[in-house]
This record gives structure tokens, sequence and C-alpha cells, in this order.
């Protein structure tokens, strides 16, 4: 498969992906400016910062839809690999916060087995789900890195 | 070895030969990320992600060692020991180092051994390890410099520049290292301002830390309203104070991979400034609070203050204490302010008040320092102007908190 052609397929991907994660954002946004919260199976919107993650989320949607135009330009990866980031720091310092609430227990000074497992079980945050698809972004710089090597005459 | 200036010129060439190299400067997606980091169409939106990611990774932090370890160490341990083993209970010494024999818990017992040592070492050093964690990996990125670029203009509006940004956040610490950083800053009207600004607007790490603790859902609105502070009383005081606000140009160096052994080295500097510096003003201010307490004194000044407290402010008398505490230290202040009994509002008000109150003692020592270098009339200056401000800020900030709640109804 040609570079052109992989290049083809991330702009189609971070556009649909820039759309969910737009509309996942708008979303979070609403339900923190009105003080609700929404679960839908194992995701969950609520708690605090919710307004500031909603936010977060939409700029990193307008981020990955803004780059889809020229998307083989460096600006543009440079906008794709930022929207990352920011998915990125709302999930790490979830994960972070998991992990560190998974170590004491609620009378002890160690969580239980069982209180250590429950502590990573669902409802989890949208920015969770949005981690895993948001990292095919390091292919994208690994490829744009291969290129600006080779000259970067395919681009 | 004397050389000409054609000879020096000659050397200049050689030595640029053996250690410059020429070529076409490839530009590279560190260099775009970089670009998008400085402008404010990209760069507030990840400003916001990043100031979000420093907040709940502090939260996560603290909370850890404050909830997950040390609240359990000092109050089911530590308290019960100290208040079986410690002779003469009832009597003055018991109070000022054991505090109330009836509290079960340090928050509540207010004696030096019992909530002094917790809010020092259980509350505020973790706040401050991850706070100082966060603001180095900043610094040593190379972010911390693009955020002054960033809010350059924003802070050109209240007469400073943006590596005002720099005291700013490091305020976010410790306000005694950030007016130390005002040095930085080119003429003595920007180094006044941000000194007295930060000083009143700028809550410490360990009164955040502390904040967490006790208003946790209200510390965003609490921080936004010292912010809105922060600029109206920051374009007023531009106007106010002669001087010059000149422009600058700023070297912002490549986004860098933070080296691990000066993350260590710089936090272990901060965190031993923070023990030497503030612990003893923490234990210092709990003995002078106990014993104006165990005089009376509390009880007269809250009296005469009643006035002012309770008609401007909104906040019950019993404030007074913590006011007081506050000069020592803010954080001890706020703890303080969990004990006393009042709404959810009035207690919102005395947090807004006790952060705007009176810069803690050491910050009002670095003030004075700082004024020192410009002779006694700098002094005075420093001294009487930051005190003005802060007055004027006390008595006009503090009394809008009390009159948005009535507006909403809920005084």
């Amino acid at each position: 498969m040609g570079n052109e052609v992989k290049f083809m397929i991330g702009r189609i991907y971070f556009a649909i992906f820039g759309l969910v994660v737009l509309g996942i954002g708008i979303l979070e946004i609403l339900l923190g400016l009105t003080g609700r919260s929404f679960e839908w199976g194992i995701m969950e919107m609520s708690g605090e910062f919710l307004l500031w993650r909603g936010l977060i989320l939409f700029f990193a949607g307008a981020f990955y839809l803004s780059s889809i135009k020229n998307f083989t330009d460096i600006h543009q990866l440079a906008k794709v690999v930022m929207g990352s980031v920011m998915i990125w720091i709302i999930a790490g310092v979830k994960i972070f916060s998991m992990i560190l609430e998974s170590i004491p227990g609620e009378e002890g000074w160690l969580n239980t087995f069982e209180g250590f497992l429950e502590s990573y079980s669902a409802p989890y945050i949208p920015s969770l789900f949005l981690l895993p698809f948001s990292l095919v972004v390091l292919y994208y710089i690994r490829l744009s890195g291969e290129m600006s090597k080779g000259g970067g005459d395919e681009r | 070895m004397k050389l000409t200036v054609d000879e020096r010129w000659d050397l200049i060439d050689k030595i640029t030969k053996q250690v410059v190299k020429y070529g076409e400067y490839k530009y590279t997606l560190k260099d775009a990320i970089a670009e998008l980091t400085v402008k404010p169409l990209t760069g507030i939106p990840i400003a916001i992600a990043v100031l979000y990611g420093f907040w709940a990774f502090f939260g996560a932090f603290a909370g850890f060692f404050t909830d997950g370890f040390f609240v359990k160490l000092f109050d089911n341990h530590w308290l019960p020991w100290l208040q079986g083993v410690f002779p003469g209970k009832g009597g003055w010494l018991y109070y000022i180092f054991v505090g109330d024999p009836k509290a079960d818990n340090c928050f509540e017992a207010f004696g030096v051994l019992t909530s002094g040592l917790f809010v020092a070492i259980g509350v505020v050093l973790p706040a401050i390890i991850a706070f100082y964690l966060f603001l180095i990996i900043l610094e040593d990125s190379g972010y911390l410099p693009r955020l002054a670029v960033l809010i350059d203009t924003v802070l050109h509006k209240i007469g400073l520049h943006g590596f005002a940004v720099v005291p700013m956040i490091l305020s976010l610490g410790c306000n005694v290292p950030a007016v130390v950083a005002t040095r930085t800053l080119e003429t003595k009207k920007q180094r006044f301002m941000m000194a007295t600004l930060l000083a009143i607007f700028i809550p410490c790490g360990a009164q955040l830390g502390i904040m967490l603790e006790v208003i946790p859902e209200y510390v965003g609105l609490v921080m936004i309203y010292l912010l809105a502070g922060f600029f109206i009383f920051g374009f007023i005081l531009n106007k106010l104070i002669p001087g010059r606000s000149p422009e600058i140009l700023l070297d912002i160096p490549p986004y860098q991979m933070p080296i691990a052994r000066n993350v260590r080295r710089k936090l272990w500097a901060r965190v031993k400034s923070f023990f030497t510096v503030a612990v003893p003003f923490v234990l210092l201010g709990v003995v002078i609070v106990n014993i104006m307490y165990l005089t009376g004194f509390l009880d007269w000044l809250a009296n005469l203050l009643e006035p002012i407290l309770c008609g401007w402010f909104g906040v019950p008398k019993e404030t007074v204490g913590p006011l007081i505490a506050a000069f020592l230290r803010k954080d001890l202040a706020v703890a303080q302010l969990s004990a006393i009994e009042m709404t959810t509002y009035q207690l919102v008000t005395s947090v807004v008040l006790v952060s705007l109150y009176f810069p803690c003692v050491a910050t009002f020592a670095m003030l004075i320092k700082e004024g020192r270098e410009e002779g006694l009339k700098g002094v005075l200056q420093y001294l009487f102007g930051s005190l003005l401000a802060l007055i004027t800020v006390v008595f006009l900030w503090g009394g809008l908190v009390h009159l948005i709640w009535i507006i909403l109804g809920v005084a």
C-alpha cells in the first residue's frame, strides 16, 4: 500500500473519529452546564470537572476535523497529535487516579483484593474508550518521520 | 597572549568551522507542535488541557497520601496515643500542644502536635510535592515559556508581560519564591504590581491542598473569582501606578524530555525550602492562636470586629481566629475555618477572605526585603502601597461575594 493511500485512510479515520470526539465533547459540556449525568452501558458521563473534560474533548475533536484538509501537511499532522495528546491527558490522569485509589483500603492501610479489583470496574469515562483509537496517531507520526527521512517527495 | 583584531576574527572563524554545522534546516513535527502551542486559537485549548491535567494530577496525588494514609495515621493512631500519654489533660500546655481533649480528628483538635503536624505533613506536604513535580516537568519540557507567550497579550492589558506568568504559577506553589521571581520583570512598577497582586489574589499550594479537603466542590469557583480579581485590580493598579511597562523579547527553548535527575534535584530543593520556611510558621501559628484563645483575646477581638465580619462580609464573628492565623499560614487558617459552624456560602466567603486577607508573614517579610533593594523609600512604598491595595481589595472584593450571595438569595 502506498503512502498516499495510507494518508487517505488516515484522513477518513480521523474525520470519523473527530466527529465522535466532538460529539462526546458537546454532550459532556451540555451535561456539565445542566448538572446532569448520563450512563450508557459501561460508559458514564458525570462527576467533577465534567464541563472541563467536555471542553477539552470538544477542542480535540475540532483539532481532528480541522486537520482533514491537506492531511499530509506537517502542520495538520501536528493538530492530530495535539488532539490525541488532549485525550491522553484526560485518560492518563483518570488511569493514574484509579491506580492511586485502588491502593489504600477503607479501614486498613491497604485495600483488600476485592476492593482493589472493584476500583477498576465500570463505569468508565468516555476518554478511556477514546484512548486506544487515538493511539493510531503514533503510526502516522512514524510514517511521517520515515517519509521526511526519505526526502518527503511522496507527500 | 594579546591578539590583534584580525587575529581574533581568524580565531573565531577557526572555532566556528569546528563547532558549527551548516545545512538546510528541516522543519519537523516538533516545530509544528511548538508553533501550535503559542498560537492563541490552538494554544488556549491546549493550555486548558494542560491545566486540567495539572489540577487532576494534583488532586489525585495529594488525595492519595492525605486521605489514603495520613488521615488514618493521624486520626486513628497519633491523636489517641498523644491524648493518652500527654500529661495534664485540660491544662494550658495540653491545650496548646494536643488541643481539644474531646476531638476525634486532627483537623479539629487544633494543637501544635495534632493539627499543626497534620496540616504541615499530612495535607500540605503531598500537595506541595504534587504541585512542584508537575511544575518542574512543565518548566523542563519547555512548555512554560510557551504559556508565557500565549498569555502575553492578556497580561499586557494590565501592564505586565508574558513572563509574569512565571511568578504567577510559582505563587500557586508558594508566594515566597514567587515574590523573589518578580525580579525578572523589568521595571519597578511591574515588580510592585506583580508582588502585590500575587500576594493578594493567588492562593499558595498549601492553601489549595487544604481547600481541596474542606470545600472540594467550590475550589474552581473560588479560583475563578480570585483570578477575575487579579485582572480587574491589575488593570486598576496599572492605571494608578506611574511607571513604564516595556515590551520584551522572549527566547523560547525547543521542546525536550525532562531529565529525571534535574527534576529530582529541583523538587528536593523546593520541598526542602517548604520545610524550612513554612513548617515553623504553621506550628508557631497554632501556638499563637491557642494562646490568644486561652487568654480571651480572640473573643474580645471577635466581638470588636463583629459588625464588619457579620454585616459587611456575612461571615460568623468566630472567623476572626482563622483570620489571625492567616497572617502566619493561610493553609492553617482554612483548616481552622472547617471547624467553625457555618453555611456553605459563609464557608466559601471565609475561604475567599482568607485568600485575599493579608499575605502570610513569610511573604510579607519577602515583600519588605524586595522593597529594601530600593532603600528605605522602597520599603515604605512596598509596605504602604501593598497594604493600601490589600485593604481596598479585602473590603471591595470580599464584600462583593456577600453581595452575590444576597442577590442569589442564599445569604
